[in-house]
């Protein structure tokens, strides 16, 4: 880490890696819907470096240009030197929300809610209710259809491994972790969910610029999920976001803490023969299009095993054609900046719609929920796997 | 929970004092105009280290009309206007002098009409190169220029530039894809240059507007002809002890009478900055290694592909040819990713670009690297060896006290060894701000002011991407005063 004498703080050589070539452009989701520089990963670190040299005030066309980035690091994956773009946005987002509290204040109350998981469930269960009541605008609010009104428990049935279970997902989408513990307990792998003592992993704080919260909920969970087995994430956002925990917290405890952290798929690549008796035809006789959620593909890598995973047990899969774009999701940044996240989602849809397939899978609840307010049908990879173990 | 509505960033903060921006916003609407700080210092550069001016107000049109609009509205307040594209152009082309009005294309980006039979579509300029081959790839169809940008820069931004590109050596750089444009002048009229006929009749004006780095007026729709996937495409991979050796061995291919589809050199340090990106297997241990493509029907290519591999050998070569598309395609994304792979050598580049003799490469890589280490930088070589067209990059860091003339004065010395031995000023990425004050350098006074009549015949107020291409003497703008409003700059 090189010091910084600039005014946003940034590592100074992290923001001079950035040599400006524009090959970044057309694979940034916001660049391809508005066509602006200001919407472009170039544009963004160009502004970046006026104002850290004081060149250029902080105005609202800036703060705007910052806030309008959905943090997919696509460009990441695109730029061939390696300029590391989601550190840079999020110190920035980090020092304008100290420097003007940028976040609207419902932002900041719901991202408090998400670390309270007795509240989020009572409270999903009443917009559940409210729900069946037809009294919540769902689609316009970008809810799920149909949110659950009770949940199945998740039960401990050994130490081999932690699953995380998270805020939204673990209130929402109780079914996908009940799901996955089947799965890795196919492996002969015992589970413990890692359940209200890890509330929430912080991914939704950073991208915020709430840093502060962000690194003190990243040293609970840590303290939640001590020993040495293997952590295991279902959510592409938080597996990201704990295997960044590493940087954020910039300690050793914290690089070890990452380092035992796996996206499910990733885990199961490497198991998937210890599955017994897997069915010599695939169950699955849909066409299966797989949307890579962002933090899995550009952040995570991990992309390339869900397919993996899948393809035992699925008759084919489809690859979309638009290298990985993201669908504008973006944990609460579709709520934060909704046109921007609904012109991002027709090009998605499009690209859906043309590939022709009769089913999508998404390893993100941010994501599928997203599409699913579409009226495609979204599902967990792993939930389709569960499916087909329990079919053999 | 009621949600805020919360204003666009296109047209947020808008202040009408600038009457010229207050009429361009009732032309195209508040969506369409930005004048803030953040859109005008950004539109102030391109991909190159030139931009000696601010932009005025950014538009966003997206139709011929809007075009036509923003044109009225520069004449009656009597305004520079500068078309750009993807701001992916590396001489400043791009880069405002004055304070234009920035007529930015990203949003004509609809591929109005494909002709399967005749081979030809219509496209909007804001069209990405690699998008329209992508969305014709079905069809069996490409297009055919393919700049090493060419995932990002725009069909427009190519017949401004009159770009070529590694697989120009086969067939032909942009013009010679360009079958017809409609262009709005300066005036506020579309004109309709050329035409899908094969022969078409008058004056080629079509020819005269291709290269034209957006001064004499600007594409608003673009006829390109589309050409033929090849039956089959081999690429083969080869790696030299000596750079000599491989200058050597792209002579000898083109004198056996192949003609190659492309026929690229990238010297060590290149390959290491690549190889750290793609993963692609290029071997960091070669002193210059060469990507060439041989295409057409299967047999031939066998063929073809046995001939530039012995050649290779027999110059000590070390030959490997690409297995399958995955591994080719890894190939080239390493060498169209290499300029921005330079981040890895150095915060700033200066990729140059000229055109020698392939008889004289050998000669001129050395002088490139005699001058670039007399000037205490770091010289980074990728080119398009098959037709001699160079690109040293100079690596640097611009925060290094007087690096700027140092690179400034290693390029005027790379430029007077390419013309010294028969060469010319710029291959592919125009002349725009970065080799305008060397054009006498290899034109007459008299040979200049034919170029500038022809400018004014489009443009005869110097209205459109004024103080580029034409040197003082014979530009009909004040480039010493243009360059002034830098000092404004667009935080005021």
């Amino acid at each position: 880490m090189t010091e910084s004498p600039g005014l946003l703080g940034l590592d100074q050589a992290e923001l001079d890696s950035c040599v400006a070539c524009a090959l970044c452009l057309p694979h940034c989701p916001t660049y391809r819907v508005t066509g602006a520089d200001t919407h472009s990963p170039r544009g963004r670190i160009a502004l970046m470096q006026v104002v850290d040299e004081g060149i250029a005030p902080l105005t609202d066309e800036i703060v705007e240009a910052f806030d309008s980035c959905i943090q997919c690091r696509a460009c990441e994956t695109a730029c061939p030197g390696d300029v590391p773009f989601g550190h840079l946005l999020e110190a920035t987002k980090e020092f304008v929300e100290t420097t003007r509290g940028k976040a609207p204040w419902w932002l900041k109350l719901g991202l408090r809610g998400l670390t309270r998981p007795t509240l989020l469930r009572i409270g999903s269960s009443c917009l559940a209710v409210a729900q069946r009541l037809r009294l919540v605008p769902s689609r316009r609010l970008g809810l799920p259809q149909r949110l659950p009104v009770r949940r199945r428990a998740l039960r401990a049935t050994g130490d081999d491994v932690w699953l995380f279970t998270g805020c939204v997902m673990d209130a929402w989408q109780r079914d996908i972790h009940l799901a996955t513990q089947e799965v890795i307990e196919a492996t002969g792998t015992t589970v413990r969910p890692s359940g209200d003592a890890t509330p929430c992993c912080g991914a939704l704080h950073t991208h915020a610029g709430l840093g502060d919260e962000a690194r003190r909920l990243a040293t609970r969970v840590m303290s939640a999920l001590n020993g040495d087995n293997a952590i295991l994430v279902n959510s592409a956002g938080c597996g990201a976001a704990l295997k960044d925990y590493g940087r954020l917290l910039d300690s050793d405890e914290a690089r070890a803490f990452s380092a035992r952290v796996f996206d499910i798929h990733e885990w199961l690549a490497d198991r998937i023969d210890e599955i017994d008796a897997i069915p010599t035809e695939p169950a699955i006789a849909e066409r299966v299009a797989v949307v890579d959620p962002c933090h899995l593909r550009h952040v995570q890598g991990s992309h390339m095993a869900v397919r993996k995973v899948l393809e035992p047990f699925v008759s084919e899969i489809v690859e979309l054609d638009d290298e990985g774009m993201c669908c504008g999701a973006g944990g609460a940044y579709s709520l934060v900046q909704r046109q921007l996240a609904l012109d991002v989602r027709d090009r998605k849809t499009e690209v859906i719609n043309r590939s022709r397939a009769d089913l999508v899978v998404s390893a993100n609840p941010g994501c599928s929920m997203h599409l699913a307010a579409t009226g495609l049908t979204v599902r967990h990879p792993i939930e389709l796997i569960a499916e087909a173990l329990r079919a053999r | 929970m009621k949600l805020r509505r919360r204003t666009r960033a296109d047209g947020a903060g808008q202040h009408h004092a600038d009457p010229c921006v207050a009429e361009l916003i009732r032309a195209l609407g508040e969506d369409r105009v930005r004048a803030d700080g953040a859109a005008r210092h950004l539109a102030s550069a391109d991909a190159s280290m030139f931009s000696d001016g601010a932009a005025g107000p950014v538009c966003f049109p997206d139709s011929t009309e809007h075009v036509q609009a923003i044109m009225q509205v520069a004449a009656r307040h009597d305004r520079a206007v500068l078309p750009r594209g993807a701001g992916s152009g590396l001489s400043g082309g791009a880069a405002p002098l004055g304070d234009p009005i920035v007529v930015s294309t990203t949003r004509m980006n609809r591929v109005l009409e494909v002709d399967e039979q005749d081979r030809v579509a219509w496209v909007q300029p804001g069209v990405i190169n690699l998008d329209l081959t992508k969305q014709v790839t079905p069809l069996g169809l490409h297009f055919a220029p393919d700049p090493s940008s060419q995932q990002v820069c725009t069909i427009g931004g190519n017949v401004a530039n009159n770009s070529g590109g590694p697989h120009c050596l086969a067939y032909g750089v942009t013009s010679a894809h360009v079958l017809a444009v409609e262009v709005v002048l300066s005036t506020g009229e579309a004109v309709v240059l050329g035409g899908l006929e094969a022969e078409p009749s008058g004056y080629d004006l079509r020819g005269a507007f291709v290269g034209s780095e957006g001064m004499f007026g600007i594409a608003t729709k673009i006829a390109v002809r589309l050409t033929p996937n090849p039956e089959s495409v081999r690429t083969l991979l080869l790696s030299f002890d000596t750079v000599a050796d491989a200058a050597a061995t792209v002579g000898s291919v083109i004198a056996s009478g192949l003609v190659p589809a492309a026929v690229e050199m990238m010297d060590k340090r290149c390959v290491a900055a690549v190889e750290d990106f793609v993963h692609a297997g290029y071997p960091r241990g070669a002193a210059a290694v060469l990507l060439i493509e041989v295409d057409g029907l299967q047999r031939g290519v066998e063929a073809d592909t046995e001939k530039v591999a012995e050649i290779g050998r027999a110059h000590g070569g070390t030959v490997r040819v690409a297995a399958d598309e995955q591994e080719r395609a890894l190939l080239w994304k390493g060498r169209k990713s290499a300029f921005g792979a330079v981040a890895r050598v150095a915060p700033d580049y200066y990729l140059h670009d000229t055109v020698v003799p392939r008889s004289k490469l050998v000669e001129v890589l050395e002088a490139v690297y005699e001058i670039v280490d007399r000037y205490d930088l770091t010289a980074v070589n990728v080119f398009h060896a098959g037709d001699g067209n160079l690109h040293p990059l100079m690596a640097y860091d611009s925060r290094e006290p007087g690096v700027n003339e140092r690179v400034a004065a290693a390029g005027r010395e790379i430029l007077e060894v390419s013309l010294a031995v028969g060469g010319v000023l710029s291959g592919e990425h125009g002349i725009g701000v970065e080799k305008r004050d060397f054009m006498e350098y290899q034109f007459t006074s008299a040979d200049l002011e034919q170029q500038a009549l022809l400018r004014r015949s489009f443009d005869p107020h110097c209205r459109l991407n004024p103080g580029k291409v034409l040197p003082s003497a014979h530009s009909c703008a004040d480039i010493a005063s243009l360059s002034a409003s830098k000092v404004n700059g667009v935080w005021g």
